[in-house]
């Protein structure tokens, strides 16, 4: 589903991001990224959508070498990369249901195909009852919700989480791992940046550990270090 | 694509509420850069249709009487080819009168019906070749007590002033044009670009979901088209204000010279309409630059 090739990203020239890395994971994969800060988790995640370009080196997303990809088709390989981030990105100005549906209706979605989404959605991150709230309303783990609610409406083929508990407090970052793995049980492949020794101990997934840029550790059932 | 029109207004209406002053910034610019425009070129216009009887050096003209014999015709034309005076002159007979007037009353169908051919008068349109008032006053004597000749009509020093300023008004209203509308392309640019730092986060989130370009860029279009829309709209009747200032030149008697000094309603009608699509154009181009640009960062 995602195979690295040598990748190299050097940002403005010096700061040496990622440095010769490869990696492949498999379609309905659960992996954690693991690593310092700048250690290159997300310039990894953001290769992955062409947020960046890789200075060297392929990336392949379902097959597809992304670098190949023209710009003007990058919005649709956008659609199939789900993204979650620590700070949720959740529009303060709309509601829980207009934040999901905005996802749909920006790609085009049909409103009868948005009508039967976005509640059934709702109902799979456990926020039927709290459908017509602001964000501002709602508790750290209900917004990150929301905001997984957004990133998986379109069943995408992968999911992108960009240390998603790390705002929340343990408990509440248990039940949003539940919910990620539940979507990965569905069959997305779910890549996952975090600092969270605990989560990843507990779940005892795949491990990938980068430290300045290369890969130093890639473990299967893997614990934190 | 795939853009729906309601999720278009939808987008349009919410970014107008919360973007007001801005959005009345851009208005009033537009709608104030338009009327400069439009008032800067019916002005040449007028000017045009008060001068053009007096072009290249054209000092004085000599109308003959309306049913002036072919020989006393002849002797004037004599006089003016004989006299050291005249640099050079141009003869006018009634046809050629009356494609004139139709050019100028070209709009008023009803105005040009009352005229005929038979009903106005040929000329002479005389250039000397010593320009000094007193010279050409003196030019202009001679040919009046002239038989045949009805009256003869010199071009006052206002005519000339006018004149003078007609020679260069078309580049430089041409130049003010375009540097109104290059202002106020930059203005829209620059309200769509406030407006869209104020929705970097929406458009974080579009570009992250997989939205196009396109439709990110065309409810910020449609914005700009409307606020050069209304801008248009009120600019149309400041113009026709504009318009009716000249009739007041007109009206005045002591300005008896300046008669012509007036634009066709018709005219105004259609600069009018030029200036609200112009505005449309001006809104739409100038914020999906500002998206273009603001999307590439």
């Amino acid at each position: 589903m995602i195979r690295m090739e040598n990748v190299t990203k050097v940002y403005k020239g010096e700061v040496l991001a990622l440095q010769n890395a490869s990696c492949e994971v498999q379609r309905g994969e659960f992996v954690f990224l693991v690593g310092p800060s700048g250690s290159g988790k997300s310039t990894f995640m953001r290769l992955l959508n062409k947020e960046e370009k890789p200075d060297r080196g392929r990336v392949f997303v379902a097959g597809r070498d992304i670098g190949k990809l023209p710009s003007w088709k990058v919005p649709f390989l956008r659609r199939n990369i789900g993204c979650v981030f620590q700070d949720f990105k959740l529009l303060p100005n709309k509601t829980v249901v207009q934040n999901v549906a905005f996802a749909l209706e920006v790609i085009g979605s049909p409103r009868s195909v948005i009508k039967s989404k976005v509640p059934a959605i709702l109902e799979l991150v456990g926020l039927s009852k709290k459908m017509h709230n602001y964000p501002d309303e709602l508790s750290g783990g209900e917004q990150q919700r929301v905001s997984i609610a957004r990133a998986f409406v379109n069943r995408p083929l992968i999911l992108l989480a960009d240390e998603p508990t790390g705002n929340l407090d343990p408990n509440t970052s248990l039940g949003i791992m539940t919910l990620l793995d539940r979507i990965n049980r569905t069959g997305t492949t779910v890549v996952m940046a975090t600092h969270d020794r605990s989560i990843v101990d507990k779940m005892r997934r795949r491990v990938v550990e980068l430290d300045r840029g290369q890969i130093v550790r890639d473990q299967s059932r893997g614990v934190y270090e | 694509m795939n853009l729906k029109l309601d999720y278009v207004l939808r987008e349009t209406a919410s970014n107008f509420r919360r973007n007001i002053t801005l959005t009345l910034a851009t208005i009033i610019t537009v709608t104030i850069s338009l009327t400069l425009l439009g008032a800067a070129l019916l002005f040449g216009d007028a000017v045009d249709n008060a001068t053009v009887r007096w072009k290249d050096g054209v000092e004085f003209i000599v109308f003959t009487e309306p049913e002036i014999s072919p020989e006393l015709e002849a002797d004037i034309r004599r006089h003016l080819e004989d006299s050291p005076e005249v640099s050079g002159f141009t003869y006018i007979d009634k046809d050629e009168a009356y494609a004139e007037v139709q050019d100028l009353l070209g709009d008023s169908p009803e105005l040009v019906e009352v005229i005929t051919p038979e009903r106005l008068p040929a000329s002479f349109r005389v250039k000397p070749s010593d320009t000094l008032p007193e010279r050409v006053d003196e030019l202009a004597a001679a040919f009046r007590a002239q038989p045949g000749v009805a009256r003869v009509v010199t071009a006052s020093e206002t005519i000339r002033a006018i004149e003078d300023l007609s020679s260069g008004l078309r580049q430089r209203v041409i130049i003010i044009a375009i540097v109104l509308l290059v202002a106020a392309a930059v203005l829209i640019l620059n309200t769509i670009r406030m407006a869209l730092f104020s929705r970097r986060r929406d458009i974080e989130v579009m570009k992250l979901v997989g939205a196009t370009n396109w439709f990110i860029r065309v409810p910020f279009m449609f914005e700009g088209l409307v606020q050069g829309l209304i801008g248009g709209v009120i600019a149309f009747p400041l113009i026709w204000l504009t318009n009716n200032f000249f009739s007041v030149i007109n009206d005045d008697v002591t300005l008896e010279l300046l008669r012509g000094f007036t634009v066709d309603p018709s005219r105004v009608w259609t600069l009018g309409f030029q200036m609200v699509g112009l505005g449309a154009i001006v809104g739409t181009v100038g914020s999906g630059i500002a998206v273009t640009r603001f999307l590439d960062t």
